[in-house]
């Protein structure tokens, strides 16, 4: 025999697998011949693993995803609300003010504040992260630019203690 | 002879065992909650439009941790100049909010107050307080920027 036939001729483990067969024996016309593909196990488990990520991530998260720095240690408070739309972050790191992850220069800070405010079609509302060990010192030049700008609403971001 | 190249990659179990991995990942990860306490801040001058400003309270804390509460714009003729000393662990957060709530009970009217920090006060003792006057029904609370 050729090895070339021998190639041609050889089946898929995985699809032999896969399908039902006759129990072998002789029955006529049918002998030999797929029945019907057997149930693909292994896919189901793929796609019930991935149902289980959606569910996880759907669940666990609740409102809008935020990222927060792994160097700030957010204040605790009980009665801090949910974020239910995206708004723009300002998180203040070490007397630096880094607006939507963009580091801002104190002195740029209230010119971007306003142009924040002339893009907004709504009224402009702000999110502050900042560490809880932060003086109040360096959350003064945000107040003042904020005020400048014409931002009244600030949102400090907490971590709920309730 | 030739050996035979032709093979089947076995491609459903490595993806199996790389979903059980993303699944694993996902439940090791930190899923933190956050949450946010709201302020309206003040924006130019109300003596300017001729407003007339609403009856507030206005908590000032110190460095150390002292606590001064003050009454403006009361229609009563009660004035209430009080002041909470600090603890060794700083704030004494118990006679705060026992005097917030005596407060608020006898002026449920009350809603705006004002934080004033000092410039050395610690972020998180200002949000403590701005949380333990929203517990209150505050609900104008604003930061007042360093004098």
């Amino acid at each position: 025999m050729k090895k070339s036939s021998l190639v041609t001729q050889r089946k898929s483990p995985l699809l032999a697998a896969m399908s039902l067969k006759g129990s072998g024996k002789s029955q006529g016309h049918g002998a030999g011949k797929e029945l019907a593909l057997a149930l693909p196990l292994t896919s189901l488990i793929d796609a019930f693993c991935i149902i289980v990520i959606y569910l996880l991530i759907g669940t666990q998260s609740g409102g809008v995803e935020t990222n927060v720095s792994s160097k700030i240690t957010l204040p605790g408070a009980e009665t801090g609300v949910s974020i239910e739309k995206e708004i723009a972050t300002l998180r203040i790191e070490k007397g630096n003010y880094f607006l939507d992850e963009k580091l801002i220069p104190k002195s740029a800070l209230a010119a971007k504040l306003a142009e924040l405010k002339t893009k907004a079609v709504q009224s402009v509302e702000l999110m502050v992260q900042a560490d809880t060990n932060m003086a109040y010192a360096d959350l003064d030049p945000l107040l003042r630019a904020g005020s400048e700008a014409g931002i009244e609403n600030l949102r400090f971001a907490v971590t709920p203690t309730r | 002879m030739k050996k035979d190249l032709n093979f089947e990659l076995n491609i459903l179990p490595v993806l199996d065992i790389l979903s059980v991995l993303i699944c694993f990942l996902l439940l090791t990860a930190v899923w933190m909650h956050l949450g946010t306490i709201d302020t309206k801040q003040a924006i130019g001058d109300n003596a300017a439009s001729g407003e007339k400003n609403p009856p507030s309270l206005w908590v000032t804390l110190a460095k150390d941790g002292s606590i001064q509460l003050s009454l403006r714009d009361v229609t009563k003729a009660k004035s209430l100049e009080d002041s909470i000393s600090k603890l060794s662990t700083g704030v004494n957060w118990a006679a705060l909010e026992s005097k917030i709530q005596a407060l608020k009970e006898e002026l449920p009217d009350l809603r705006t107050t004002v934080v004033r920090p000092e410039a050395q006060t610690s972020y998180g003792d200002v949000i403590r307080v701005m949380d333990q006057l929203k517990k209150y029904q505050f609900e104008g609370v604003g930061l007042s920027p360093l004098g």
